[in-house]
């Protein structure tokens, strides 16, 4: 167990904007009654403790849409030029299910042939996880390992307790955050870490969503064929919400976009989604059809690939947003749960 | 930070041939030297080509490994960067970053006969398979070479299908589903019509199958049917890919990526990975 701190709620603002001049500080905020990441410039007064937010982090290290190359031609000579953003940031709120969210993306990114651009970020920010003492409304992070308190991928890990946060240290980037204000940390009693223990097992408890996932683990070499496929995408209306939504789908594109009059072109990469047609459309056919292959695409992607190719590391972290954004009610628990 | 894997290197069009109708081969050269010094790859890999301000695809490479100081790429005009590759003309620079996948065994299958049946385009990767295998004749038995296109001018490479059929204990047999009025002499009908008209000591032949997918389904039938064993058939897949690095997602199935652990796959392994051809 590393070392944990005390921090006054009242002096969480200051201490957070103690890293502005170094780091551009990102918090959970409220706009027009949706909980969403920005930057603390913008948010001071309304950073939320209680909710979930309704989209993960993911935009900070793997963008909608990012720019990879600019190609310029002059003279019969093409110039390359790669954008690499290396913009310090410090996100802090950051729940379980979306800590567990990067460590599944760390893993896709940072392994064999190293994503250069996702590198850059990521290796500029620090990340300030915020422990769960209630279930969210969709979440089932407890049956998925992920949460609702964090083990692991955090620089810092936050837990409400009240008028204070219990502070633990993941890393050195996170000591060094607690260094530039220590004035404001006191260490922690035995009484504090017991509290925080205590209210993970009031958490775990009050879970209404659950997933077998060694059930789910057993059933992936026979579920193939199943007509729950067909079944459970029947009401899919093709938009992309569960994927875009989730903390780990990361399949993007690559796209040029050409300006005809100084001719040069940007390169972009931005997401794309398994569940839409176009995603597997060549010039000759489309390799996956029916949107019943495509559901079990997304499955078994998340449960069965990247736990095989990425050390047993799941592609899903039960943060359940994919179930609130979906319009035709498709839900993960019960297409899992009939996974047998 | 590591190199970016993402940045195309620089490569001038030193040479454009008219291959077949709508297939164009280009012969390519690093303009950075050193990066064409360091350029190796194995028959069957392939490489994402850029012709700037279009865009970015996969294109197998069609010349053997044994040429060295350049590399050629066969490509069938018919999608948008190909088609804007087309256009371009010998001295122009495109972009290049490769070479992916993971390619034909070779070592693997030394001392068979080898058994190439092509559709198409399809023979653009196995010419740099052939031709690696004629470079190191004496590892391998006989070799036979089914070639069929859809009609004859679609047939790549006819140059060397006639070179190659004069060198020692090799064959070459071709065919085309239709032959409007231009003299064909040859054989009329699929590629899997030639198979019949060759002798394969099946026990020791590996087959190497490439070209679209439904030509690629009914040949490893015939083969599977002539008692060929699944992992004795040699082929590869098709999938979108946007990256070729297994990081985009697109050409994931069965928990591989096509750009990584194929494009070539043994029929066995294809039959493990659930997803059609």
């Amino acid at each position: 167990m590393s070392e944990m701190k005390i921090v006054n709620k009242a002096k969480l603002i200051e201490f957070l904007e103690n890293l502005t001049p170094d780091f551009e500080v990102i918090v959970p905020w409220r706009e027009n009654g949706n909980l969403l990441f920005g930057s603390l410039a913008y948010a001071k007064p309304e950073i939320d403790f209680i909710d979930r937010p309704l989209v993960p982090p993911k935009e900070y290290l793997l963008p909608q849409r990012e720019e990879l190359f600019t190609f310029t031609t002059k003279g019969g000579e093409i110039e390359v030029e790669a954008h690499l953003n290396k913009e310090r940031r410090a996100i802090w709120g950051i729940r379980p299910c979306d800590l567990y969210g990067i460590k599944t993306l760390d893993s896709i990114f940072l392994s064999s042939y190293i994503d250069t651009y996702y590198q850059a970020r990521r290796e500029n920010t620090i990340l300030m996880g915020l422990n769960c003492n209630e279930p969210c409304g969709m979440g089932f992070c407890s049956s998925m390992g992920s949460g609702p308190f964090a083990t692991d991928s955090f620089d810092l890990l936050f837990t409400d307790l009240g008028n204070r946060f219990l502070v633990e240290i993941g890393s050195k980037a996170g000591e060094d955050l607690i260094e530039r204000k220590a004035n404001l940390f006191t260490t922690a009693s035995d009484e504090d870490k017991g509290r925080s223990n205590e209210l993970e097992k009031q958490c775990k408890q009050a879970f209404q969503r659950s997933v077998n996932l060694d059930m789910v683990k057993a059933a992936l070499s026979k579920a193939w064929d199943d007509a729950l496929w067909a079944e459970e995408s029947k009401s899919c209306i093709l938009c992309g919400g569960c994927n875009f939504i989730c903390p780990t789908c990361h399949c993007f594109n690559i796209e040029d976009i050409a300006d005809k009059y100084v001719q040069a072109s940007t390169r972009v990469r931005y997401w794309d989604s398994c569940q839409l047609g176009g995603f597997t459309q060549m010039a000759a056919e489309n390799t996956r059809k029916t949107q019943a292959e495509r559901l079990r695409q997304r499955i078994y992607h998340k449960f069965s690939y990247i736990p095989a190719n990425y050390n047993g590391v799941i592609g899903c972290t039960g943060c359940g947003r994919c179930i609130e954004v979906c319009p035709g009610e498709i839900d993960i628990t019960n297409i899992l749960g009939r996974m047998k | 930070m590591t190199e970016n894997i993402y940045a195309p290197h620089l490569v001038t069009i030193e040479k454009v041939r008219d291959e077949a109708e709508g297939v164009k081969t280009f012969t390519l050269t690093f303009k950075d030297q050193t990066v064409g010094e360091a350029f190796d790859y194995r028959p069957g890999q392939f490489g994402e080509v850029t012709v700037f301000d279009v865009g970015e695809a996969p294109i197998s490479i069609t010349s053997s490994p044994a040429n060295k100081g350049y590399f050629e790429l066969s490509v069938a005009g018919v999608g948008k960067v190909t088609r804007a590759l087309h256009l371009k003309r010998e001295g122009d620079l495109i972009g290049f970053r490769g070479p992916y996948g993971n390619g034909f065994p070779f070592g693997e299958v030394e001392s068979n006969d080898i058994l190439f049946v092509a559709g198409g385009i399809g023979l653009a990767p196995l010419r740099s398979l052939i031709n690696q295998m004629f470079t190191e004749r004496n590892k391998f038995g006989k070799m036979s070479i089914l070639y069929g296109a859809r009609y004859p001018a679609l047939l790549c490479f006819r140059d060397e299908l006639s070179r190659w059929a004069e060198l020692e204990n090799s064959e070459v047999l071709l065919t085309v589903d239709t032959a409007p009025d231009d003299g064909w002499q040859g054989n009329i009908g699929v590629v899997g019509s030639l198979l019949p008209k060759v002798k394969i000591d099946i026990e020791h032949t590996v087959a190497f199958v490439c070209g679209p997918p439904i030509m690629i389904h009914f040949v490893i039938l015939d083969l599977l049917k002539m008692g060929f064993r699944q992992d004795r058939i040699i082929t590869t897949m098709e999938r979108r890919m946007e990256c070729g690095l297994g990081k985009c997602g697109h050409c994931n199935i069965g928990g591989k990526y096509v750009c990584l652990d194929g494009p070539v796959f043994s029929y066995q392994q294809l039959g493990e990975l659930g997803e059609s051809i």
